[in-house]
């Protein structure tokens, strides 16, 4: 007897065994898949529906890659948005100052200062 | 881009998802030998039961939405997970009852084999040939035996002849290649046919 010729005996038996599973447990195996069906999620969200959607187009990419990503560039730009805010306070800051130099009075010592009354005479003469 | 409204199937991606009367129907057709696997694994059937209900649990709930012809290969890995899961704890179980049994002389040894203390009905006086009985005896001798053959082993040959799977589908869903699934089989088969030809079973 070969190989297969075993292996399909064996399959008659063990069909038989199927059969022959008691019915408290044939019940038990009923129950179970009938509370995993109510478990089966058959309608997206409409947002999920609209990013699976949008990955359909874009083509090839998982519900799971989705996920990752979706967090991944919200960081990203968060960063990005964080550093941009910085910058523009860094420079609102030398903003004042620069407003505050050239609205202010000049110092006194600055008409005392030979080189800067050189400089206001040649400018003059320009 | 306009939002599309939520729907059941979106034939557009080129599969349907499974829907929930495919879910049904796959579940119906694989729940039984699907336990009887996890008692040729685990070799209990309450922890067989529990492993089926929460495989099944888990194809709902994170597959349920896959096309139905996905749905056979997802339920097995979740199956062969959930058993490796089981053998697992029962590692550390075992580990446990070892140290605490050391600590106390005199116990009995509990790690008898359930199946060791079956006995086997005596191959020599067979029951009038075909009887209830004796097929009854033929099936639980087979049942032990199969129990007996290594994991992977067991898992080959009864994907190739039992779910009647071919070598490169079996591969497939063992996550090896079709050389080692012919290997597994050949093995299962052979230890298979010295078991039972041993215990005085014929074929």
């Amino acid at each position: 007897m070969n190989e297969m010729q075993f292996g399909n005996k064996v399959r008659q038996v063990l069909n038989r065994g199927l059969t022959g599973v008691q019915p408290a447990t044939a019940e038990r195996l009923r129950a179970a898949r009938e509370r995993a069906l109510t478990r089966q999620r058959t309608e997206l969200s409409p947002a999920m529906a609209w990013a699976d959607n949008l990955l359909g187009r874009v083509g090839g990419w998982g519900g799971a890659a989705w996920r990752i990503l979706v967090p991944l560039a919200m960081l990203v730009l968060a960063v990005v948005g964080l550093q941009y805010w910085q910058q523009n306070q860094r420079i609102a800051e030398i903003e004042e100052i620069d407003a505050q130099l050239l609205s202010d009075d000049l110092p006194i010592d600055a008409y005392l200062d030979r080189g800067f009354q050189n400089w206001l005479k040649q400018r003059g003469e320009q | 881009m306009v939002p599309s409204a939520a729907k059941q199937h979106r034939p557009g991606r080129g599969s349907t998802l499974a829907s929930r009367s495919e879910l049904s129907a796959f579940l119906e057709s694989v729940e039984r030998r699907a336990f009887k696997q996890a008692v040729y694994a685990v070799r209990e059937q309450e922890a067989a039961l529990d492993i089926v209900q929460d495989a099944m649990l888990r194809l709902a709930e994170k597959y349920g939405q896959r096309p139905a012809g996905e749905l056979p290969m997802l339920f097995h890995r979740i199956m062969q997970n959930a058993i490796r899961d089981w053998y697992r704890r029962q590692k550390v179980r075992s580990l446990w009852i070892t140290l605490l049994s050391s600590l106390s002389p005199g116990r009995d040894d509990e790690g008898d084999d359930p199946l060791e203390t079956f006995e086997a009905p005596d191959g020599s006086n067979p029951q009038a040939p075909g009887s209830e009985l004796e097929r009854a005896q033929v099936l639980e001798i087979i049942e032990q035996e199969i129990s007996r053959l290594p994991e992977r082993q067991r898992e080959a040959f009864l994907m190739r002849y039992w779910e009647e799977l071919d070598v490169a589908e079996t591969a497939r869903r063992m996550g090896c290649s079709e050389g080692s699934v012919k290997t597994h089989c050949s093995r299962a088969a052979h230890a298979l046919a010295a078991a039972l030809k041993a215990r005085g079973v014929a074929p």
